[in-house]
């Protein structure tokens, strides 16, 4: 064989080059194409063949000038904590449920995903359902087992939307972290909670000195990616809500696509579009170095 | 872990919790198969009765629907098709060949799914829009595989470093090209990887909305999500209807998850969580 590693190597570049081309031409230029819009003033004429004018931070301004961006911010923050938090805990209570053996365990296990694989407009579309003020399920419900005073119209009072639409995306979310943290509580040594049990320890202070501490690694993970969903959501609430009722529940992916798609404001939705990468791309980044970390110690080593 | 004293009562508890949960599931079904005249009411049926299909045949006669389940069809093979064409050598190179700017590459797969869909979205709608890429499958296969093929190759090349090199090296020396490896030798070894790979492609490919609403203008090449989302405009208080095309965009989905269950949720962990 003559040279090999080099003709190797060259086979290799070209095996990298439709796929890098493809993204190259369909997701990074059209990103640095955004970055060029929003430094230009362009709406609906520009489009259709009229000249695009150079307008500097212009408007980056106008989005910082504008109320309702800073409304979507607020928005955008409660949305994805409370997803999170609530998605997280109820996960982490699955996951040690389903990490004891017990029949059927695998089969209702891949039950629950399927909550996690529904198209999101399915899903929106079937929580409307459910939390419709006269017919809904959930207000039967309460209902039936006398709680009537919690039946209420939830996605179309302004005050109670932001929970409809929460508690919706929780549901998608729950069978993703709970399946991610039952593989972290796989890890763990089972011979530490017996010889911890044999010790006299309870099964609470078991979980508080051996589980949680060890799970701390794959937590992290678990609500960065959570972090990462939840900020990008848009077809759930779309569908659900449209943003409203007025703007109770317009985060900034609906803020970006109504500045965008529905004002034809292009130089502005690029502007609010970047800002919106902000979030992901810090979430990003400090994972990506704690990867990074986690590679250069040894296993174990992270926690 | 030891094995609990009482586990029927594990299996009690997570069955129960299991049905609650999937009670929304369950309730899309049931309103489907329930009369029209029986759905909207204060207190509603557990079960239906009778079972009906009448909100089938009302959602089928739906202007666009059948057209619509089509185009989605056409959309999720051209996704799982496109992103396996371009991903396989793609994580094939980077995970067995020697090259400089290897770990750049896999590091820009990550940073590719990052952004929002919408960030990209308003981009594509101009420029597809100049390129004439616009309400064609094309345009919609092109803009999904930018979500499917980033994912695909983290999740692929991990993998493919598993197979032993040895085989590879075997092969090399009996005189086969790089894609002959690749062909005869890695990817036969690989098939659940690749297909739990196509499985989630399919899925991402199906269920996708933004590209749909924002890039396909008419009801030609329009997928079945915006028509659903569509739908709640038009008949929104035909229930009955709108959980029908609820469940009909269902099907597949647990279908495919059905069928590679095993496979997706071990991809799923693999890409999401290392080691």
């Amino acid at each position: 064989m003559n040279q090999p590693s080099a003709r190797r190597r060259r086979t290799g570049y070209l095996f990298c080059l439709p796929g890098m081309a493809f993204l190259a031409l369909f997701l990074a230029y059209p990103l640095l194409y955004n970055v060029w819009t929003s430094v230009h003033d362009v709406d609906l004429g520009q489009l259709l063949g009229g000249a695009e004018r150079f307008n500097g931070l212009d408007n980056y301004r106008a989005v910082a000038d504008d109320p309702a961006f800073w409304h979507s911010v607020r928005l955008s923050l409660v949305f994805t904590l409370g997803s999170l938090l609530l998605q997280f805990s109820i996960g982490f209570a699955l996951a040690l449920l389903f990490a004891r053996p017990f029949p059927f365990n695998g089969l209702l296990r891949s039950l629950m995903l399927v909550a996690w694989l529904l198209p999101p407009v399915v899903s929106g579309t079937l929580f409307r359902w459910m939390l419709d003020a006269e017919s809904g399920a959930y207000n039967a419900l309460f209902q039936a087992v006398g709680l009537s005073g919690l039946s209420h119209d939830w996605l179309t009072d302004p005050s109670t939307s932001m929970a409809g639409v929460v508690f919706a995306n929780v549901w998608v979310g729950v069978p993703f972290n709970m399946l991610l943290l039952l593989v972290g509580l796989h890890t763990i040594d089972p011979e530490l909670h017996e010889a911890a049990a044999i010790d006299g320890a309870s099964a609470w202070q078991r979980f508080r000195r051996i589980t949680l501490p060890l799970m701390r690694p794959v937590s992290v993970t678990v609500l960065l990616l959570g972090l990462l969903y939840t900020f990008k959501v848009f077809d759930l609430v779309y569908v659900m809500t449209g943003g409203g009722p007025v703007d109770a529940t317009r985060v900034l992916s609906l803020y970006v696509y109504e500045v965008f798609f529905t004002f034809f404001r292009f130089g502005q939705g690029a502007a609010a579009g970047l800002l919106l990468l902000v979030v992901p791309l810090l979430a990003g980044v400090w994972y990506v170095r704690r990867l990074r970390r986690e590679d250069e110690a040894p296993a174990g080593g992270a926690v | 872990m030891r094995p609990p004293r009482r586990p029927w009562l594990l299996t009690a508890t997570a069955t129960l919790t299991t049905a609650v949960f999937l009670l929304p599931v369950y309730w899309m079904v049931k309103t489907s198969l329930t009369r029209p005249d029986r759905i909207q009411t204060p207190d509603p049926q557990w079960a239906p009765s009778p079972v009906t299909g009448e909100n089938y045949s009302t959602a089928l006669g739906y202007e666009g629907l059948t057209r619509a389940l089509f185009n989605s069809l056409v959309i999720s093979c051209g996704v799982v098709a496109l992103t396996l064409l371009l991903g396989v050598p793609l994580a094939y190179a980077l995970a067995r060949v020697r090259m400089r700017g290897s770990g750049t590459m896999v590091l820009a797969l990550l940073v590719a799914q990052l952004p929002p869909a919408i960030v990209l979205a308003a981009p594509l709608f101009i420029l597809e829009r100049r390129a004439g890429l616009t309400d064609t499958y094309l345009g919609l296969i092109a803009a999904d595989t930018t979500l499917t093929l980033p994912f695909t190759v983290i999740v692929l090349r991990p993998v493919m470093r598993s197979v032993s090199p040895e085989l590879e090296e075997a092969a090399l020396v009996d005189g086969c090209g790089l894609s002959g490896v690749l062909l005869r030798v890695v990817l036969p070894l690989m098939v659940p990887a690749v297909v739990a790979a196509a499985g989630l492609s399919f899925l991402i490919g199906w269920g996708e909305f933004l590209f749909g609403l924002t890039l396909a203008e008419g009801p030609g090449v329009q997928p079945v999500t915006v028509l659903l989302n569509a739908f709640i405009g038009q008949h929104g208080t035909s229930w009955g209807a709108l959980m029908a095309t609820a469940t009909l965009i269902s099907i597949p989905v647990v279908c495919v998850f059905a069928v590679f269950q095993r496979f997706i949720v071990g991809g799923l962990t693999a890409g999401s969580v290392r080691g």
